[in-house]
């Protein structure tokens, strides 16, 4: 048990089936990548924490990962609960992903309106010469979203480039905009989470 | 959807959530389906506000009411026993981090026109107003039995047998009068009606322990409440099960589960499309040839600007008025949830009346309940059927649900789940299976 609480921030991770969040999530939490795109290795995920260092003080970024649930069906709404901050993942190998991003921005504005959001163009290393999705037209999506959108990054999770440095300057921009927040933040205003607690008469009890 | 499933599940009410996470936890293929577009069918809540309007067909809220989008209203109330069944699934599923809770801030009841505070300890019972004086010590002598009592250990049962004498017996050992035995049967056990005192004593005091244990927890109330509503709990175990591979399906309508040789099932059916399966798991909505009616439930859904009277302005509550105070045969349950909770907006409360159909008119039935809240800005009744299985699912391998009770915890809830699994797999849940560590490493 720590014995001083460190803010912690849920962060998830939203983007059509495929642009590679878990991927993202497994650089996140062990560094490491998987190639195929075996539904099994994502089994499992669910979120991780990881304390960052931001301005002589640390901050919790807590991960969150769909599960997949996106796949054929709606993701939660509770999985949009208490989040801090969103980071919105299109493929740069594919428009499709990137064109659909509105929708998931809406999911994000309706259940979580407190997150700060971030874009992330996953898969960098497949960028050929001729952009898919240029510049230009994040910068217009950007705008389109009356700048509801804190931080764009470009990413790859084969080489793990842009990773880290991508969710360094997420705890950084959650520092910053949550300074006197999180110095205000008690444990009364929110609930509470049910621990395990005394288990053991549990167990021996015959009832 | 044209594959093959080990189990298929369909609705996404509560049971069905927890049903479908312990089953892909044990390792089966799971296909979850919902003919609705959103998860929860039964135990949602429903938000934004407009949409709870509409459903009952009233014009659209003012903008007194604040943002809709604040509101999460449950459609059937309950409350978690902190020490009960459905926490102890929360906690070793793991569920439990995906949610947050509050303690209900009073538990009441009823007594001859006006409302009480529960007394569960030694000096509650000194000090409260529901006894005489002479009947407060025989009742503190009751809990302090209680409070000792050890099922394994009989040399704690005092001269008296817990499982072959009745819970009157008891009561008469104490010389309780009738009034202390109703609400100790109706606001501590939680007991619906009075058949309770027929049947062994064993299972009462059990009971009136899950109570105390429950309040020692988080003091205050043996309750607790969900953030955001009850509609979290069936989600949480959505994501349970997506996580360990369960394949989620929504706005999908079923129109024939597929029957093979000897009426055992081996599919279900969506349009044109099959998916093969061994096993489903439903609620009785989707099998209405398979359940009949047990009953009926009316609720009130009331809106109001203020809390509780005589609750000390309690933010969430509870009151139960047991049958006899009003000359039923089943007791009446209020319960109240607030903005604290984010469930209602700012300043606004929803309280919940309900109780089982004994008569043509549930309406008036609620009556004594509804009283108690004051004035209510909008009220929503609805009835609905109670539904059980007409058999046991072994040879057809379909595994029903009952339809949600009138009681305001999830006790019955989680024994019918962990029943169904038991009957579905042939072994209890294994909770063992469930690997914690799994994003919950602190590093």
């Amino acid at each position: 048990m720590a014995t001083i609480k460190i803010p912690e921030q849920k962060v998830i991770l939203c983007g059509e089936y495929g642009v590679g969040k878990s991927s993202i999530f497994r650089r996140f939490t062990n560094n490491t990548f998987v190639t195929a795109t075996d539904r099994k290795s994502t089994l499992g995920l669910d979120h991780y924490s990881k304390t960052y260092r931001v301005c002589d003080r640390d901050l919790k970024l807590q991960l969150w990962d769909t599960g997949g649930m996106e796949r054929v069906a709606s993701i939660t709404s509770s999985y949009y609960k208490f989040a801090e901050a969103a980071v919105l993942v299109f493929a740069l190998d594919n428009p499709a992903s990137f064109h659909v991003l509105s929708q998931h921005l809406l999911d994000i504005v309706t259940y979580a309106e407190n997150a700060k959001i971030f874009l992330c163009g996953n898969k960098a290393d497949l960028l050929s010469d001729v952009p898919q999705i240029t510049d230009s037209e994040i910068e217009a999506f950007c705008e389109q979203c009356h700048n509801l959108i804190t931080g764009t990054y470009k990413t790859s999770c084969k080489t793990g480039e842009g990773i880290e440095e991508m969710f360094t300057d997420i705890a950084y921009q959650l520092v910053q905009s949550n300074r006197s927040r999180l110095e205000l933040q008690s444990m009364e205003q929110h609930g509470f989470k049910i621990t395990p607690t005394e288990e053991i008469p549990e167990d021996s009890c015959l009832c | 959807m044209d594959e093959e499933y080990d189990a298929i599940v369909l609705g996404t009410g509560l049971k069905e959530c927890i049903l479908s996470g312990m089953l892909s936890v044990s390792g089966k293929k799971v296909l979850h389906v919902d003919r609705n577009k959103y998860y929860g069918g039964e135990s949602a809540s429903i938000c934004p506000l407009e949409e709870l309007f509409s459903k009952f067909g009233a014009p659209a809220p003012d903008e007194s009411y604040g943002r809709g989008r604040d509101w999460n209203v449950d459609l059937i109330p309950k409350f978690l026993m902190a020490n009960g069944q459905l926490v102890k699934l929360l906690i070793h599923t793991g569920v439990t981090r995906y949610l947050e809770f509050k303690s209900v801030e009073g538990s009441y009841v009823y007594k001859g026109g006006k409302i009480s505070k529960v007394p569960v300890d030694q000096k509650e019972a000194l000090a409260s107003d529901l006894m005489g004086m002479f009947e407060k010590r025989r009742f503190r002598n009751f809990l302090i039995y209680v409070q000792d009592f050890q099922q394994e250990d009989p040399k704690t049962w005092k001269d008296f047998d817990p499982n072959t004498a009745d819970m009157q017996a008891l009561y008469d050992k104490f010389g309780l009068d009738k009034n202390t035995q109703d609400f100790t049967g109706h606001a501590l056990a939680l007991f619906r009606d009075d058949d309770y005192l027929k049947r062994p004593a064993l299972e009462t005091i059990n009971r009136i322990k899950l109570y105390s244990d429950s309040l020692a927890r988080y003091g205050k109330s043996p309750y607790l409440y969900p953030m955001y509503g009850l509609g979290e709990l069936p989600q949480g175990f959505a994501r349970l099960s997506a996580i360990y591979g369960g394949t989620y399906m929504l706005d999908k309508p079923i129109d024939e589960i597929v029957l093979g040789e000897g009426g055992r099932v081996v599919g279900v059916r969506s349009g044109t499309e099959v998916a093969k399966c061994k096993q489903v798991y439903c609620d009785p909505t989707y099998v209405p040839d398979r359940v009949r009616k047990k009953g009926r439930v009316v609720r009130c859904i009331c809106l109001m600007d203020h809390p509780i009277a005589n609750t000390k302005d309690a933010l969430s509550t509870q009151i139960i008025i047991p049958q006899k105070q009003v000359g039923r045969n089943s007791d009446i349950y209020v319960s109240l949830v607030s903005y604290t909770h984010q469930v209602a907006a700012k300043g606004w409360f929803v309280a919940m009346v309900s109780t089982t159909v004994e008569t043509d008119n549930p309406e008036i039935e609620i009556k004594p309940g509804l009283d108690l809240l004051g004035s209510i800005r909008q009220k929503f009744i609805s009835v609905s059927d109670y539904y059980e299985p007409t058999d046991d699912g072994l040879q057809s391998q379909i595994f029903i649900s009952q339809s949600y009770d009138a009681t305001t915890h999830f006790e019955t809830t989680c024994l019918d789940v962990l029943d169904i699994f038991k009957r579905g797999t042939g072994e209890e849940f294994d909770f063992s299976k469930i690997k914690h560590e799994l994003g919950d490493e602190e590093q």
